[in-house]
């Protein structure tokens, strides 16, 4: 449970700051290709986007784990369950990391 | 225990008049968790067109924002609100806030860890919620 409350308090307030750059400039307006690519470009931002990439990753996918062990038990079930929460999870993080970090480089 | 105590099945488990508002945010909870993990996936795969090029991007934002895509976005941030809210509130009760102190147990019953407290809590989870809902509903239409 510690990492899933850890994951969670961190998450919360990186995420209100993520939401808080849509509400600097109007909502379409922070949506243009222009604004999004220079977000991405910002180093620092591209940075909190990997983490919140991170965080909310790890958070969703052990609370999913965490339901799915609610709804059955068994030796072999709950390791599936358990391994494939991982494998789908590091599989997010890196098609997500995959977008920041050639959007980063100037790879578009 | 017979079967007429079953007759209810899973719509039983879902009835708030007889589990209280605890277990409404018990499901809602849950729910809510896995609402925000499938628009998450589908976050990352959306901004992911970024990658397609200026005329990627424009397909997808005509995609996404529609009447329909506002309205998804607005569950999406009444969902999000309420995890958050009531997380914090199921944290808060992990760590032994305002669920009582230890007493001897007597007639009715009544759990300590059920009280107003986290009532309030609940209940405010999901009056944010709202209010979030309606806040971005403003913001997305009102432009």
């Amino acid at each position: 449970m510690k990492i899933h409350y850890g994951t969670a308090i961190a998450a919360v307030a990186l995420v209100a700051v993520h939401i808080l750059m849509r509400l600097t400039q109007g909502f379409a307006e922070s949506l243009e290709f222009e604004s999004v690519l220079a977000n991405y470009k910002f180093v620092p931002y591209a940075v909190m986007l990997e983490l919140i990439l991170i965080l909310l990753s790890v958070h969703g996918f052990n609370g999913l784990r965490v339901i799915l062990l609610e709804l059955k038990q068994g030796r072999i079930y709950e390791k599936a369950v358990s391994y494939g929460c991982v494998v789908a999870m590091i599989g997010l993080i890196a098609y997500g990391s995959r977008t920041i970090i050639m959007t980063n480089m100037g790879m578009v | 225990m017979t079967q007429d105590e079953h007759k209810e099945g899973i719509g039983g488990m879902f009835n708030p008049t007889r589990y209280g508002i605890e277990r409404v945010a018990y499901w809602l909870m849950r729910l809510s968790g896995l609402g925000l993990l499938a628009y998450f996936i589908a976050h990352i795969y959306e901004t992911s067109n970024i990658l397609r090029g200026q005329v990627g991007w424009d397909e997808m934002m005509q995609m996404t924002q529609t009447l329909e895509g506002h309205i998804i976005l607005a569950i999406v941030i009444g969902m999000c609100v309420f995890h958050t809210v009531n997380g914090v509130r199921v944290m808060l009760g992990y760590g032994g806030i305002g669920v009582g102190k230890p007493a001897r147990p007597d007639y009715p019953y009544e759990p300590a860890s059920q009280n107003y407290r986290h009532k309030i809590g609940i209940y405010s989870s999901i009056v944010l919620a709202a209010a979030a809902m309606m806040y971005g509903l403003a913001v997305m239409f009102g432009e």
